[in-house]
């Protein structure tokens, strides 16, 4: 061990030199690892907001599960909210690992979702009235999550990257599900059409909001450029956009439907879709827990944690002491 | 509320095998109250879809993690050719002036094999 430099004996600034360093090598940063703080804040933020849009991104889907229209689509989407708590489960743990040093647990990420300080992504925000939202989700939610989570996949900080590698695999079945459930009502009755119509109206805005803005000048803040710098994921939020354009617009059109927004064009010369900008104003308001169904899904994951509360208390380890 | 959630969590790093004496493999970490609920998570967690013969659950405190100092010096030297067959590359050249074939690691490897004629 005499070999090696203490790392403690170093300096912050070689200690940073040193981490930029093996990042530059494609080296993976592990949990116990030197890092910067504003790495591990960036992290920690990120991953935490992921975490929870996984859990909070179930409850719009499992409304669906007793109403599904088939034996088969309802253990389909019983498979699929299972995935998404199992998601939640392991990036929450990559989260906990970064606060520790902060002294910070579970019980405070769950305190912090309550307080609404811990924000969950925009479409969790929405309503899923019709059976075509919850294949809508599948296929267009779904499949804006696997652009962004797919960009970091090679993300420096290992276990994340780990985590990424779980869930996207179980992703290629939830845009499969999606898929499935779209064309089916695609192939179906007019009724049956205009009911994946409707769902595409109402959640094209939702779906563009979801890379982000464009620049941290639209809302205010944007990790992007941290993100990046840090090599956590390599594209921009417009990059992501225009990545998702590329693979469903030619998709929702091929099914004989629309996309409700009549400037949106493909610029051959620029090499990127043109198309109308989303209420970014709403936008914020939306994350703020103001969206139509912010409040009752917190409640529902406030509700669910309080009424299992019991169960925690019976299990407790300092229980089991006395 | 206050401590309750605190310490109800323990941690436990989660390995799996895919097959009967297969190797096992560390698979991610979880939450748990117990050893027992940790062995339901994990299965809950990383074994939907994938074939899993065996789940060992073991507890984080009990794992003596190496430092990034001490993973620093696991890095080899490049100078250790004396222990390894590469350091002895030159008797294949030797043997054959005597005629012999070299006791290569294939060779030596087969000899445990029944012969069969």
């Amino acid at each position: 061990m005499s070999m090696t430099l203490s790392y403690d004996r170093l300096s912050e600034e070689e200690k940073h030199r040193r981490f930029l360093d093996r990042i530059e090598k494609g080296e993976k940063i592990e949990a116990d690892d030197w890092m910067p703080d504003d790495y591990r804040q960036t992290l920690i933020k990120l991953i935490s907001m992921h975490g929870i849009s996984e859990i909070m991104g179930a409850l719009p889907e499992k409304e669906w599960v007793p109403k599904a229209p088939s034996l088969r689509r309802k253990l389909g989407i019983m498979a699929k909210v299972q995935d998404e708590m199992g998601h939640g489960q392991l990036l929450l743990r990559v989260a906990e690992d970064l606060m520790k040093p902060y002294g910070k647990t579970r019980e405070e990420i769950m305190q912090d979702l309550f307080r609404g300080d811990l924000k969950f992504h925009n479409v969790f925000h929405m309503p899923a009235p019709t059976w075509g939202d919850a294949g809508l989700i599948g296929w267009l939610v779904d499949g804006a999550a696997i652009i962004t989570q797919t960009n970091m996949l090679k993300a420096s900080y290992g276990p994340y990257a780990r985590a990424l590698k779980r869930i996207c695999a179980e992703e290629v079945f939830h845009a499969q599900h999606g898929e499935a459930i779209i064309l089916a009502l695609a192939e179906g009755t007019d009724a049956q059409r205009a009911m994946i119509q409707d769902a595409i109206d109402r959640w094209w805005e939702s779906l563009l909001m979801f890379f982000g803005p464009a620049t941290s000048t639209t809302t205010g803040t944007s990790k992007q450029d941290i993100t990046i710098k840090y090599k956590i994921r390599t594209k921009t939020n417009e990059q992501l956009r225009q990545d998702f354009l590329d693979k469903y617009i030619p998709r929702v059109l091929s099914l004989g439907l629309t996309i409700p927004d009549e400037t949106l064009r493909y610029d051959k010369t620029e090499e990127k879709w043109v198309y109308k900008q989303p209420d970014w104003s709403e936008f914020k308001n939306i994350v703020r827990n103001n969206g139509p169904k912010s409040k009752d899904r917190l409640n529902l994951r406030i509700n669910a944690y309080e009424n299992n509360a019991w169960v925690r208390e019976a299990l407790s380890p300092d229980e089991a002491v006395v | 509320m206050t401590n309750e959630g605190r310490n109800f969590y323990q941690e436990f790093e989660v390995f799996s095998s895919k097959t009967d004496g297969g190797q096992v493999q560390h698979q991610f970490s979880l939450l748990a109250p117990n050893e027992e609920i940790a062995l339901v998570m994990a299965q809950e967690n990383f074994m939907r879809r994938e074939p899993a013969a065996d789940i060992w659950v073991v507890k984080r405190s009990h794992v003596r993690k190496m430092t990034q100092e001490e993973k620093e010096s696991l890095q080899r030297l490049d100078n250790k050719e004396y222990r390894t067959t590469k350091g002895y590359g030159y008797l294949r050249k030797k043997w054959r002036e005597y005629e012999q074939n070299i006791l290569d690691e294939k060779e030596i490897m087969s000899w445990g094999e029944d012969k069969q004629k």
